[in-house]
């Protein structure tokens, strides 16, 4: 997940004048990265749709007949596609329904590797598999992943915090003393910091 | 509660310092005054790097974006080492010393400014407002700021609370609104309707959307000299392709039939 955020470094948001494009990394990850798959999103939820009378597998066996010989990506598509044609009613799926849901695509899946050729399924079956997993499972933590801010963002701000309230702490210590109150929980505060500081440190060296 | 000692606190220099007159004389010595207090209009820059240089203003409204706001409020909270959501006046400086080029006098009249319940602490919302300020001045867009904020910002620049700006007003934050000497005095001179010195929240708005006039003719100008510049290049490019598509053998024929 957090290498996603690094994936936007490509693309240049042009928010600020030229000559800064060293630096527009990190304001590319944030402005520009999408930290879920939003086509992902799309995809289940059409995949969740059901237009009156028809039941979720009946339409995943005929997305697998449509599919076949198809790339991984062209089969979302076609479900998206459908959606309009259909008029689908936008509906949550029971867990079960969901599971199901998951199998039959797993299993059609295992149908397109026999019959393409390796290399154009190996990379999508994998990728699309998981990525239904984490949705179905996991969904709250994703959220919670969508709304959080970038990593690099998280250490800019807290390297940057760290200098304000290391100077801060210096007038504190010069002005109130160093056993004032306040100033004792400022330093409390610095030390906090400078151990999420280290531990990130050390996680993203493992 | 404030548990500092007064003597910890930096006070700054008063407007009230500055009496209301009627005369031009004293109205350009009342300038004069507030620049020998150091309150020159130096550009303010926000240092490259830092966090607030990464964010950005919405063009239109001069507003921050739901996600700059989201991070703003994380990095305010990493600041607020006290959790009471506020940052009291020596957090302040140190965060506006680290950030800005301001000097301190400038600090002490931003905090001044912001601090509008005097409680000696800037909350959220002042602290929102600060960094738009900052944002609009690093990126020009002050009149396009003061235009669609002209209430805040008016509320702002009258520290008395009378409901009334005077010139000292608009001069003590010229570093932050950037309103240059030329501009004040049309500004009186043009804007005073009622005559007396001092612009009400009408006469101010009246002055917000003609700046605003001005500053969009300012870029329609702009745009058209660099549409103007442009077209140069293509026919200086075309004219040398021309002149290189001439070759050697071509020139002395030219030269020997002009024999």
């Amino acid at each position: 997940m957090e290498d996603k955020p690094l994936k936007a470094l490509d693309k240049s948001s042009g928010h600020r004048a030229s000559g800064k494009s060293s630096q527009q990394d990190i304001r590319n990850l944030w402005t520009t990265a999408t930290l879920s798959q939003p086509k992902l999103n799309v995809a289940l939820s059409d995949v969740c749709e059901d237009s009156e009378g028809s039941s979720v597998s009946s339409r995943t066996r005929q997305w697998r007949k449509q599919t076949a010989g198809h790339d991984w990506d062209a089969s979302w598509e076609a479900l998206e596609d459908r959606k309009d044609k259909d008029s689908f009613k936008q509906e949550e799926l029971d867990e079960h329904s969901l599971l199901e849901l998951e199998m039959r695509l797993d299993s059609s899946v295992g149908s397109h590797v026999e019959d393409d050729d390796e290399s154009r399924t190996e990379k999508p079956s994998s990728v699309s598999s998981f990525n239904i997993v984490k949705h179905t499972h996991h969904r709250a933590y994703w959220m919670e992943q969508h709304n959080r801010l970038p990593l690099p963002l998280i250490e800019l701000m807290e390297n940057e915090a760290l200098e304000i309230l290391t100077k801060a702490f210096r007038s504190y210590r010069s002005g109130i003393g160093r056993d004032h109150f306040l100033t004792k929980q400022l330093q409390r505060h610095i030390e906090g910091l400078k151990r999420r500081q280290n531990k990130r440190l050390h996680v993203s060296a493992h | 509660m404030d548990c500092f000692p007064p003597c910890f606190k930096i006070f700054a220099i008063r407007a009230s310092l500055f009496q209301h007159s009627s005369s031009e004389a004293e109205f350009s010595l009342r300038l004069q005054a507030a620049r020998a207090f150091g309150l020159k209009s130096a550009r303010m820059k926000l240092k490259e790097g830092s966090f607030l240089w990464y964010l950005y203003l919405d063009k239109l409204y001069c507003l921050l974006s739901v996600r700059n706001v989201k991070a703003l409020v994380d990095y305010f909270h990493l600041l607020d080492v006290h959790r009471k959501n506020t940052l009291n006046d020596v957090l302040f400086y140190h965060f506006l010393h680290h950030v800005t080029t301001l000097t301190r006098r400038q600090i002490n009249i931003v905090f001044n400014m912001l601090d509008w319940s005097a409680m000696g602490e800037i909350g959220f919302d002042q602290f929102y407002m600060l960094v738009c300020i900052l944002l609009a001045r690093e990126n020009q867009l002050e009149e396009q700021f003061i235009f669609r904020h002209s209430r805040p910002v008016f509320e702002l620049l009258d520290l008395d609370g009378e409901l009334k700006i005077g010139a000292d007003n608009f001069h003590m934050y010229n570093f932050l609104f950037n309103i240059k000497r030329q501009e004040l005095r049309e500004l009186y001179h043009d804007f005073d309707i009622t005559g007396d010195r001092l612009l009400n929240y009408k006469e101010f708005k009246l002055f917000t959307m003609f700046s605003m006039d001005k500053y969009q003719e300012r870029q329609k100008a702009e745009k058209e000299k660099e549409k103007d510049k442009d077209k140069d290049k293509v026919l200086l490019k075309k004219k040398r392709s021309h002149q290189v598509n001439m070759s050697p053998n071509t020139s002395f024929w030219n030269k020997w039939i002009r024999k």
